[in-house]
């Protein structure tokens, strides 16, 4: 829709982040998304509805010439018949233009979409393969939102931007040749109110652009303070603060739009800067054509004298010559958020500890207990300059119990966790069984082995679908069953198919320590049990419930358990004393 | 429709002067717009006609009409200008005012643990619904009345050539302009509806892969639960192109009726100029007018598109805002006065057995007493009653004005100075020192290097365990309250620690009355009466001294 009425409010308060992302330069348009998955069919996709969008964007000349061509006529006083053809020649370029416009969006959309779902899959498959003992990786809060809202940026960046782009040096290119036919005056005045504007812009954008980064952390900061404050809700009301709260957050709001406030007024006023020489470009054109028509400005058309049609034509012609460049100034902060929303999954796909073995399904094979046998073993966490464990031997018998007991920091979650092969050690090996722990072999081993941590993981669900945990090929009832083994068959009954809440909401420590339990019994084929400081944080009764069944499962399997419990590590059958190496 | 009325009455009743300000300059925006255009047409069509003989050309007046094209031209740019900052900021306020009142609505007895029950997934919702309003005055209301008033100024323009024409227009118009959008709305409804669940979803399902790795890994089920979370995020490519095919296709529309006013104008001037009522300028004026009269509408897509996002914002922020904010009266005494309760009964809502179960007891001032009993036994439902956070159903509670320390340590992303001053805004900096030395971390504080300024992390993030707990409790330290409400004051602190923190503790409390929920021994140890909790109801009451006392602090974890 060409047209001098008005850009649609692109901006809301809400991105009133677009502010930062005034251009620098206009060059700086080009390709830094290169990095983005992007397969050969989906490019030439986004290439083909951007190309039919400039289309349609060139129609409005056809459009503009029978347009003018009418009023030609009807000043001249001729038949309407003629301009009657005209009339349906407008109509159908206008649906033409239209149905051209929008199949380009939608390839354009599709193309940028389809992009989404790959840079989803990238970021997902390097998040999944990072070992649980990188400490540098994200944590699930900042990757659950790169991965659902930050990403989503990148379709209107691929999809808008990229359009927009290349109509902006198409479009008004070809509108000046047409005009610079009739008119080389009039062509030269859009030729010199138009790089004005990437000029005016790039000055205005470069303040912007310092004004809004200092603003812009808080901004978001702004959810986080009232998400921050009603977690806490309890506290603040006890200590008979809520007023005060309340009068902090509107304060805090208030300053933060006085700041949005000053970091618009500056995006704006580029805007403004744009639409005034975009306004006062279409007034020059319709003044000088008005005076050469009237034959006080007698030059300019090639030595001849436009006629009214000619007139017409192009002031018609000159807002469409615009056009693409003021669209090109309401996604250019598209192109800002694209950009950081392709930093951010860079970000989360940069590859740190990475987890040893690719992911198998499950397997039903029952394994006997097994034996391990750890040589040498040490290792240190990225980024740290103690190691953790400096050439630790151990030996464990198949079905024999052993207690890894060590004050705190000394390491023996870190063993827990290598045994598991959740990461591979810096030196040393561990054999499970005879067979080494390595990259490939590690996906296989750790079907037999069964894990309880000291907080267990809930999922949001029911306690049998904890159980299960998406295996598929566990029956129902050895999932009743394995709740009745770990001594919570009476909950699951009373909770039925009711739902226990995000993060165990619902379900006491102790309760929780035996659902990790169940999830070990549901399936007969562990010959090994890790268990991380099982007993941590449970009063003493239910600790003491808890080893029992711990104990009743680990018959005739092997068991290691990291603890500082004296009472559990009084029950195994070995004891043994990590001193911690630093 | 009525919560919508609700955010509406907020919205019109926060700045009015502003909201139609912002309005007022968005019709002169787009009228400015159209009659630029117009006149631009006129004056050239006007020109040429006078242009053709000399002598008209010299007695046409060009200054005028070139003049009002700079003005509009000038006009357009500023209204526009002016009309963006007045909407925006006028939408940052309402956004500031609805955050407070939001906070209100929630800070009422028993919000807490409604919010507690709701999992992190419906917390980020309500943020998401905040923004979701902001498109309420900005995408719906200002181009409505922009778009109507274009019709209108069309429609009486046109109108001054023959009624009939202009009322015509005026009709097409608002019908093609306001259908297109409202069937666009009404068709974004349920895939709009989709997106938010998937994305949701999404979320909630990176987070469980996240926080849960190591289970998923041991359970041979990583690659499973990627999978599970590439079908959400296919669930949501579909609902995605959804709302693009139907926002593409409204677009579509816009463009089409554009068209069909542009030859339907042509045919209607072209007739109107071969019957001699307008001249060839005027035809140019009317066409041109025609050009400029749909885009108005056009701005209303995006704002159709969103409205089933906006509207269910608004159904799940209004009751909120509607609450009751009237605090009960806590009964505040500030001498100390013995807790009485006679016959209590708490339930929680949803819950099959209640929490609290014919409870009567009554607690001396001065005395400490802990609680104690296996987990779910109603230990913290009673220390939330003390509290006023949990509302008793029957019974009769008469309790002095209490601080109550809350099982998980609540401090917030501010500066440790700010939360501190939570428990008392007119505490000086020596104050809070003291409070802090009482509580074994004014050593801590001082070796940081920007002392009381030290920023915290969200949920105090950045301070040890032991170190968040200290300062909780030196925030309690600053309440002068009569009874002071433990929950589990010393768990996760190592053993040195919790002692010492457990002495600081009785050392401050002087003759208040404490009440402790607790199942370790050393915290119970410092009791003089302990009261045994089961499935609600008390099961012993012992004082110190008494058979059963020593058995059960025997009963409890060491350490």
């Amino acid at each position: 829709m060409a047209g001098t009425a008005s850009i649609p409010l692109a901006r809301t308060a809400n991105d009133a982040s677009a502010a930062k992302l005034q251009p620098t330069t206009i060059a700086g348009t080009a390709d830094r998304h290169s990095a983005l998955p992007q397969t050969q069919n989906t490019d030439r996709l986004g290439q083909f509805g951007a190309i039919s969008q400039v289309l349609a964007s060139l129609i409005w000349i056809g459009q503009a010439a029978l347009l003018s061509y009418s009023v030609g006529v009807i000043a001249a006083g001729g038949a309407v018949q003629p301009i009657i053809w005209c009339a349906v020649g407008v109509l159908v370029l206008g649906i033409l233009r239209s149905i051209l416009d929008a199949s380009g969006a939608r390839m354009t959309f599709r193309c940028a979409r389809s992009v989404l779902t790959s840079s989803r899959q990238l970021a997902l498959a390097a998040l999944a393969g990072t070992s649980p003992l990188d400490t540098s990786r994200a944590s699930s809060g900042v990757a659950a939102s790169t991965l659902a809202e930050q990403s989503e940026a990148l379709v209107p960046y691929l999809s808008r931007f990229r359009s927009v782009r290349l109509r902006v040096t198409i479009v008004p290119l070809v509108i000046l040749c047409v005009v610079f036919v009739w008119s080389w005056v009039a062509a030269l005045v859009l030729f010199i109110a138009a790089p004005l504007i990437p000029v005016f812009m790039a000055l205005i954008g470069w303040r912007a652009k310092a004004a809004s980064e200092a603003h812009l952390v808080e901004l978001g900061s702004m959810n986080a303070f009232l998400l921050d404050r009603l977690r806490g809700l309890a506290t603040i009301r006890t200590l008979g603060a809520v007023d005060l709260t309340a009068k902090r957050l509107r304060q805090d709001a208030e300053s933060l739009r006085k700041r949005t406030m000053a970091v618009l007024r500056i995006a704006f006023l580029s805007s403004a800067v744009l639409e005034l020489f975009a306004a006062l470009g279409v007034a020059m054109v319709a003044v000088y054509v008005g005076f050469h028509l009237l034959g006080q400005l007698p030059f300019g058309a090639w030595g001849q004298k436009l006629s009214l049609s000619e007139g017409l034509f192009i002031l018609l012609l000159a807002p469409a010559f615009f056009e693409p460049l003021r669209e090109l100034s309401t996604v250019w902060h598209d192109r800002a958020s694209g950009e950081a929303a392709v930093a951010a999954l860079d970000n989360l796909s940069k590859k740190g500890k990475s987890l040893p073995g690719a992911d198998t399904s499950d397997d039903k094979s029952v394994r006997a207990a097994v034996s391990v046998r750890i040589k040498g073993l040490s290792f240190r966490h990225a980024g740290q300059e103690a190691t953790v464990l400096d050439g630790f031997d151990l030996d464990v018998a198949p079905g024999e119990h052993v207690a890894v007991v060590a004050p705190s920091g000394a390491g023996k979650s870190t063993l827990i966790a290598l045994i598991a092969g959740l990461a591979l050690p810096d030196a040393g090996e561990i054999c499970i069984d005879g067979e080494r722990l390595t990259t490939s072999s590690a996906s296989r081993l750790r079907r037999h082995m069964g894990w309880i941590g000291q907080h267990p993981h809930i999922l949001a669900g029911t306690m049998q679908s904890n159980v299960r945990l998406g295996r598929p090929n566990i029956a129902q009832l050895e999932i009743t069953e394995a709740l009745r083994l770990a001594g919570l068959a009476d909950a699951a009954a009373k909770r039925d198919s009711a739902p226990i809440g995000e993060n165990g909401l619902g379900l006491s420590g102790g309760e929780a320590s035996r659902l990790a339990l169940a999830r070990i019994a549901a399936r007969n084929n562990t010959g090994l049990i890790l268990a991380d400081e099982p007993t941590a944080h449970l009063d003493s009764q239910t600790a003491s419930n808890i080893t029992d069944s711990l104990l009743a499962l680990a018959d005739g399997r092997t068991l290691i358990v990291a603890t500082h419990d004296p009472a559990l590590a009084a029950r195994m059958d070995r004891i043994v004393r990590l001193t911690g190496a630093a | 429709m009525n919560s919508l009325h609700t955010i509406l009455k907020l919205f019109l009743s926060t700045n009015q002067r502003m909201m139609w300000g912002g309005v007022a300059l968005a019709i002169a925006t787009a009228l400015a717009g159209a009659a630029l255009l117009g006149l631009s047409g006129w004056f050239i069509t006007a020109t040429a006609i006078a242009g053709a003989s000399t002598a008209t050309a010299l007695a046409f007046d060009v200054f005028a009409p070139s003049a009002g094209i700079r003005f509009l031209a000038l006009a357009r740019t500023f209204s526009r200008y002016g009309e963006r900052i007045t909407t925006h900021d006028a939408t940052l306020r309402i956004l500031a005012e609805l955050r407070e009142r939001l906070f209100r609505g929630w800070a009422v007895a028993g919000g807490a643990a409604d919010l507690a029950k709701r999992p992190a997934r419906l917390l980020f919702r309500l943020t998401l619904d905040i923004d979701a309003l902001d498109s309420v005055y900005l995408r719906v209301l200002v181009p409505i009345f922009a778009a109507l008033a274009m019709a209108m100024a069309t429609g009486i323009a046109f109108g001054l050539v023959t009624p009939l024409f202009g009322l015509a227009v005026t009709t097409f118009l608002i019908v093609a302009g306001l259908a297109i959008p409202l069937f666009a709305a009404r068709a974004a409804l349920k895939p709009s509806r989709r997106r938010a669940h998937g994305l949701e979803i999404l979320r909630s399902r990176v987070i469980e892969l996240v926080s849960g790795k190591t289970e998923w890994i041991m359970a041979g089920q990583l690659g499973d639960q990627q999978r599970r979370i590439l079908s959400a995020e296919s669930y949501l490519s579909q609902a995605d192109d959804a709302l693009n095919r139907i926002e593409t296709r409204a677009n579509m529309g816009f463009g089409i009726a554009s068209a069909a006013l542009l030859s339907g104008t042509l045919v209607a001037v072209a007739l109107l100029a071969q019957s001699g009522f307008i001249g060839a300028p005027v035809a140019a004026l009317c066409l041109l007018l025609a050009f400029a009269a749909i885009e108005p509408f056009s701005a209303l897509s995006r704002g159709a598109i969103e409205l089933g996002k906006t509207l269910l914002a608004a159904r799940r922020i209004a009751p909120r805002l509607e609450a009751n904010n009237v605090e009960p009266v806590q009964v505040t005494a500030s001498h100390a006065q013995p807790v009485r309760l006679e016959n209590v009964s708490v339930r929680h809502p949803g819950a099959a057995a209640p929490a609290l179960h014919s409870v009567s007891m009554q607690i001396a001032p001065g005395e400490r007493v802990a609680f104690i009993g296996p987990s779910g036994a109603g230990k913290s439902t009673f220390l939330g009653l003390l509290a006023g956070e949990n509302v008793a159903q029957s019974g009769i509670v008469i309790s002095p004005s209490a601080t109550l320390l809350t099982q998980r340590t609540e401090l917030f992303l501010d500066t440790l100075r700010d939360n501190l001053l939570l428990a008392d805004p007119d505490a000086t900096d020596a104050d809070l020192l003291e409070a802090l030395a009482a509580a074994g971390l004014h050593d801590d504080v001082k070796a940081l290097p920007e002392g009381l300024a030290t920023q915290l992390g969200e949920g105090g993030h950045g301070l040890s365990g032991g170190q968040a707990r200290r300062l909780a409790l030196a925030r309690v330290f600053l309440r002068g309250t009569p009874l002071w409400l433990l929950d589990e004051p010393t768990e996760a602190l190592d053993s040195a620690t919790a002692r010492d923190v457990l002495r600081r503790l009785l050392s401050q409390a002087g003759n208040r009355a404490i009440v402790i929920a607790t199942h370790i021994r050393r915290e119970a140890e410092i009791a003089d009466r302990l009261v045994v909790l089961e499935q609600g109801a008390i099961a012993a009451d012992l004082r110190r001294g008494a058979p059963g006392f020593d058995e059960a602090l025997n009963r409890l974890r060491a350490d």
